[in-house]
């Protein structure tokens, strides 16, 4: 196999499993216990999240690169990812509007959580501080969606599982709902040592 | 490149954005939501599930929506 290929693939998995954004780097929380009480829910916003962190990664690296520090103003950096973060979720949320019902029912007040996902920001802001070349940093921002994606869901199931189990009043809902994140964390940190 | 040409370069960068950014919120704003959709809701079997007593968003009738209704 191509080593390059190689490379690239085992990237995203270290950014999926072994630096997972949620569970180790600890970045999107909100969405991440906000979203996730069904798992329709959880895995569209999953997925929106992907695309968001892909999209900004692929307009967000050239702009720095070409622009701001060919420029000389990379110290812009943040003010631009924002920017364009921001105006990635408008047009989401516009194509989900205009073209899908259904997820606009299951997503729509959610939407607006993205931009202030601090996972979305973390990767874009990473790739640079990293001084990852183009591929790395598409390998990051793939790997660091489906690692968001694949953990929102699990986590989704957990607590559709956890509703309609005997949960003491006392743990019912959130205080719960961080417990079995602090477990799957620890599950999580079995991938390490996965990748050399 | 000279440091007058830099903050030119840093300002139009940021008014592209930030121009960028209002087309589409104005568009987002502007386009209707689907039928039947459009005031968004969080689901009603939720809000009954959530311990919090005191949320705005809870359905009028029950405790917070009181709350709610009174303000």
């Amino acid at each position: 196999m191509n080593s390059g290929f190689l490379t690239f693939i085992l990237a995203v998995i270290s950014a999926m499993l072994i630096n997972n954004v949620v569970l180790v780097r600890f970045y999107g929380i909100c969405p991440f216990v906000g979203t996730s009480r069904k798992v329709k829910s959880a895995f569209w916003m999953g997925v929106s999240v992907t695309l968001v962190i892909v999209v900004a990664s692929l307009i967000s690296w050239p702009l720095y690169k070409w622009v701001l520090v060919s420029a000389g103003i990379p110290f812009m950096d943040t003010i631009v990812y924002i920017l364009v973060i921001a105006s990635l979720v408008q047009i989401i949320g516009l194509f989900i509007k205009k073209f899908s019902a259904p997820l606009y029912r299951t997503l729509g007040i959610y939407l607006p959580l993205i931009t202030t996902n601090c996972a979305v920001l973390g990767v874009v802001q990473g790739n640079t501080d990293m001084g990852l070349d183009f591929g790395g940093a598409m390998a990051n921002a793939i790997g660091t969606g489906l690692g968001f994606l694949l953990v929102i869901v699990l986590f989704s199931y957990i607590r559709e599982r956890l509703d309609a189990s005997g949960v003491p009043k006392a743990m019912k809902g959130v205080p719960v709902a961080l417990f079995t994140a602090a477990l799957m964390a620890l599950a999580f940190f079995g991938f390490r040592g996965m990748v050399q | 490149m000279g440091k007058e040409a830099a903050i030119l370069v840093a300002v139009i960068v940021i008014i592209t954005l930030v121009a960028i950014f209002l087309i589409t919120f104005i568009v987002y704003i502007k386009t209707p939501p689907p039928k039947g959709l459009e005031k968004l809701k969080p689901d009603e079997d939720d809000c009954r599930k959530c311990p919090a007593a005191h949320c705005l968003n809870k359905p009028a009738g029950e405790e917070g929506g009181k709350e709610k209704k009174n303000a």
